[in-house]
């Protein structure tokens, strides 16, 4: 039975990782993180029952969810406004929504036919994709007025730089949910290995280099994960600083530029991979490594070293635990470049945002952003995480939970749409309460605080996008995937069909296709201020 | 679909009225019958033409067709003014040049052979086996293919390895294998597809005719070439036409999942170039004008080669 349970577990990892390869640039949904990154950190303040709506009569309201999934939780549900934990927390707040969970890409049509709910829930910030251009086109309705007035604890709780993600011409649209702290990739190692080979973790790049062919003499098939077009597969190019993504641009001489400008830099980044490549220490057919390849591999013990979500850890512990016994698993700091840096892009400060249709009367939107507040109350906590007391979980006398945690699909798919889906307004970098329940858990929360604490790559990223950006789809950037033209040259580059002291070429050939445009526009705009956001700690 | 009332008309340009009509009083039943067919194409396939407008417009949803602002021709000078449009043009030439050449025989003479199996059991495994591949998705057949075609796991390089002594080759990192990756594998998937056509063509042949070829003295070679292929080519050529009609349409998903970096300066075309700007980035004046440019040259090209196959063999769509 257990073998069974499993069995299953390993499908709906799987099944999970492919939805979440198919999503090209949703933060959110990369391996396993949306369902258990969720909830604040801290235990914000707030009285509980009274931030809920006031009125007598249930708060009644339409909402859509989006969702990357064909086959997740909500899509087998029949009727979703009478879905177990909806109904709880109907009853919970006085509320009656009528939710809908809808492809993200799907959202245009649902906009271009005029059918919007009376909260749109979107991925991201106010110029992601899905919201085609929502909410500059006045679909929403501007929230500072009423959240100044009555929702104290998201005024006080959400960092300045996720409401300025969700300000357009001085008015805030979208209530977020926030990630309090940047940094949420790490380099995950197979500590077995190093014992084996003797080695200490490796520190700096030359360290790396040494550890990873240690680990090719002992017959490891990819001493270091790679994968196409460097998503999730970049530890080389955040120790040299060059990540070629949307919100890694930096002042240069008075100029705002991506980071990859930086030749000098980018040449050794780019040498150090290809002498990577070379030595085969990462495989040769990375090119077309797919996500669901490069998981097969880390999750069946194949690969050394790699770079993830430190969310993931649980995943990989419990897989690994299976496919490769004595297996053991660790988040070390990542390795530093020449000038100390290392690590990975920091994230936007947004993952999810509310937003409320100008068409719904003051009142009801009143009731709406209270029951947004709510979110941030212990009873809100506990409720998305554990449930219900007494059916999912219970209490000790001295305030221990007892939850059981989701073993199958069906439950872990239960949890993500409880804890993840339905949890607005709230900090998504981890969940605390549910991680404290086990030691992998802690393990995560541990290297939260003293391995991701203190590395990362901080950079100027732009709310809404850069118009330019629009204009030239080959040079733009998605939040961890380089611009197309930049792409292409760093693979030809590492496969040695191209000179790697071309690179200052690459960037002329980057200006003169439409890149001056971008560069002046993002000088421009930083120059004014207008919609930047500093992505930093 | 042409109207059966045109010969009348044409012969008694003044008659009356009464005898104008008389077809249709006539035939009452059988023209009220085509009425739901004409309101279908209609309305969805000549309504949605309109949309086409967009083409010419900066098209916003919030705006919709009504309100969106006119732009004339910027769509498609944009389009001509891209750097790597004429790359991708002439790659979306060739590989539709490659497939014409290349794959569009292959259903003809693999409908030949099966034609020519004698053993009955044989002859629907070996149709349902090469049916089997055109019911896979792309994603699958692609999935299949990367794999097969891997310089680390992948079969083909371990044949090359262990049997040619050969180092293993990249197939999908070079520029120049995509093209025939790029048909050979839609060669794989639909040409046992292709078949059916052929093959129920070449059932609705005469067999008195081969008889008569064998009573002349003609081997099974000689009764392909004189009997069998002159009487499958109406059909051959209304096929050929249509083929030519979706010359640029290649297709995006069978592309799409062989794509990278590696192989994307002769693979990349316009249906992929489409997905990129349109799909991910939401313009869809653009996209549209993309799309209308193809379809006028498609429509072009149907239109020439008719007129060519009328001429050479007689047989045309109109």
């Amino acid at each position: 039975m257990k073998k069974r349970m499993s069995a299953i577990l390993a499908v709906s990892v799987m099944a999970s990782a492919v939805a979440a390869g198919c999503s090209s640039n949703d933060n959110n949904a990369e391996g396993k993180e949306s369902q258990a990154a969720n909830s604040p950190s801290g235990s914000p303040s707030g009285s509980a029952a009274s931030a809920t709506p006031s009125a007598d009569k249930p708060l009644k309201f339409s909402i859509s969810y989006p969702t990357t999934l064909n086959d997740g939780y909500a899509q087998r549900q029949s009727d979703l406004s009478k879905e177990k934990w909806v109904q709880a927390l109907n009853k919970l707040t006085n509320t009656e929504q009528i939710p809908t969970s809808i492809q993200v890409d799907n959202m245009p049509v649902m906009f271009a036919g005029n059918d919007i709910p009376d909260v749109v829930v979107a991925n991201n910030g106010i110029s992601d994709k899905s919201l085609a251009g929502a909410v500059q086109a006045g679909v929403f309705m501007p929230l500072e007025d009423l959240l100044k007035q009555y929702a104290p604890d998201l005024m006080k709780n959400v960092p300045q730089s996720a409401w300025d993600l969700e300000t357009y011409k001085g008015h805030i649209y979208g209530v977020p949910d926030y990630l309090s702290n940047p940094n949420r990739r790490a380099t995950f190692i197979r500590t077995d290995l190093l014992e084996k080979a003797g080695l200490p973790a490796p520190k700096t790049v030359d360290d790396f280099l040494n550890v990873l062919r240690a680990f090719k003499k002992l017959g490891v098939e990819n001493p270091y994960q790679m994968r196409a077009d460097f998503k999730y597969a970049d530890v080389i190019l955040g120790a040299y600083d060059v990540l070629p993504y949307k919100d890694q641009f930096e002042v240069v001489d008075g100029q705002v530029v991506p980071k990859f400008f930086d030749a000098d830099n980018m040449e050794k980044a780019l040498t150090t991979m290809k002498t990577m490549f070379d030595e085969g220490l990462i495989a040769k057919d990375f090119a077309t490594v797919d996500v669901n390849k490069y998981f097969q591999n880390i999750r069946g013990g194949s690969a050394g070293v790699w770079s993830q979500n430190a969310i993931s850890m649980p995943d990989f512990v419990t897989n690994l635990d299976k496919s490769t016994p004595g297996s053991k698993v660790d988040i070390i700091p990542s390795p530093v470049g020449p000038e100390g840096k290392g690590g990975y892009f920091f994230y936007a400060p947004v993952t999810r945002a509310a937003y409320i249709n100008k068409k719904v009367d003051p009142d009801k939107a009143i009731d709406i952003i209270k029951y947004l507040n709510w979110m941030q109350s212990d009873e809100a906590n506990y409720f998305f995480t554990f449930g219900t007391e007494g059916d999912t979980y219970t209490k000790d006398a001295d305030g221990k939970v007892n939850y059981k945690i989701p073993e199958t699909k069906e439950e872990i798919d239960e949890e993500g749409w409880r804890g993840g889906t339905l949890f607005l307004a709230h900090d998504g970098t981890m969940n605390r309460l549910r991680l404290d329940l086990d030691d992998t858990g802690k393990y995560v929360e541990n290297s939260f605080d003293t391995v991701l604490a203190n590395e990362g790559l901080p950079g100027i990223g732009f709310y809404p996008d850069l118009s330019a950006f629009s204009k030239y789809p080959d040079l733009t950037p998605q939040t961890d995937v380089g611009p197309k033209l930049i792409v292409d040259h760093m693979v030809k580059m590492v496969y040695g069909k191209e000179p790697i002291s071309n690179w200052p070429k690459v960037i002329e050939e980057y200006k003169s296709k439409g890149g001056d445009e971008i560069v002046k526009e993002a000088t421009e705009r930083y120059n004014n201020k207008d919609g930047v956001v500093d992505i930093e700690r | 679909m042409a109207s059966s009332t045109a010969p009348a008309q044409a012969f008694r340009p003044h008659a009356d009225k009464p005898r104008k009509l008389a077809p249709i009083r006539k035939h009452g039943v059988l023209y009220l019958l085509s009425i739901p067919g004409i309101v279908y194409f209609l309305i969805f396939k000549y309504v949605p033409l309109f949309g086409s407008v967009i083409a010419f417009q900066n098209y916003s949803i919030f705006s919709g067709i009504w309100h969106s602002p006119w732009v004339g021709l910027d769509q498609f000078r944009r389009m001509f003014d891209y750097e790597d449009f004429t790359r991708i043009l002439s790659n979306t030439i060739l590989i539709g040049l490659y497939d014409l050449v290349f794959a569009f025989p292959v259903p003809i003479v693999l409908a030949l052979l099966i034609n020519e199996l004698r053993l009955l059991p044989y002859k629907r495994i070996v149709q349902t086996a090469v049916y089997l591949p055109h019911f896979l998705s792309w994603v699958i057949v692609g999935g299949i293919i990367i794999n097969f075609l891997s310089p680390t796991t992948g079969v083909v390089n371990h044949v090359l390895e262990q049997v040619f002594g050969i180092d293993a080759v990249y197939f999908l990192g070079d520029n120049s294998y995509i093209r025939t990756i790029l048909i050979g594998s839609g060669i794989w998937k639909d040409s046992g597809w292709g078949t059916i056509i052929y093959l129920a063509a070449i059932v609705g042949i005469n067999p008195d005719l081969y008889e008569a070829a064998q009573m002349d003295g003609a081997g099974r070679l000689r009764q392909v070439w004189s009997v069998t292929l002159p009487a499958i080519l109406p059909t051959i050529a209304i096929l050929f036409l249509l083929h030519i009609g979706r010359f640029l349409d290649f297709g995006f998903e069978r592309v799409f999942i062989f794509l990278n970096p590696l192989n994307s300066d002769n693979g990349d075309i316009i249906d992929t170039f489409v997905y990129r700007t349109g799909l991910i980035d939401q313009q869809y004046s653009y996209t549209t004008a993309i799309g209308l440019f193809k379809s006028v040259v498609g429509l072009l090209l149907v239109v020439i080669s008719n007129a060519l196959t009328r001429k050479t063999t007689g047989e045309s769509l109109y």
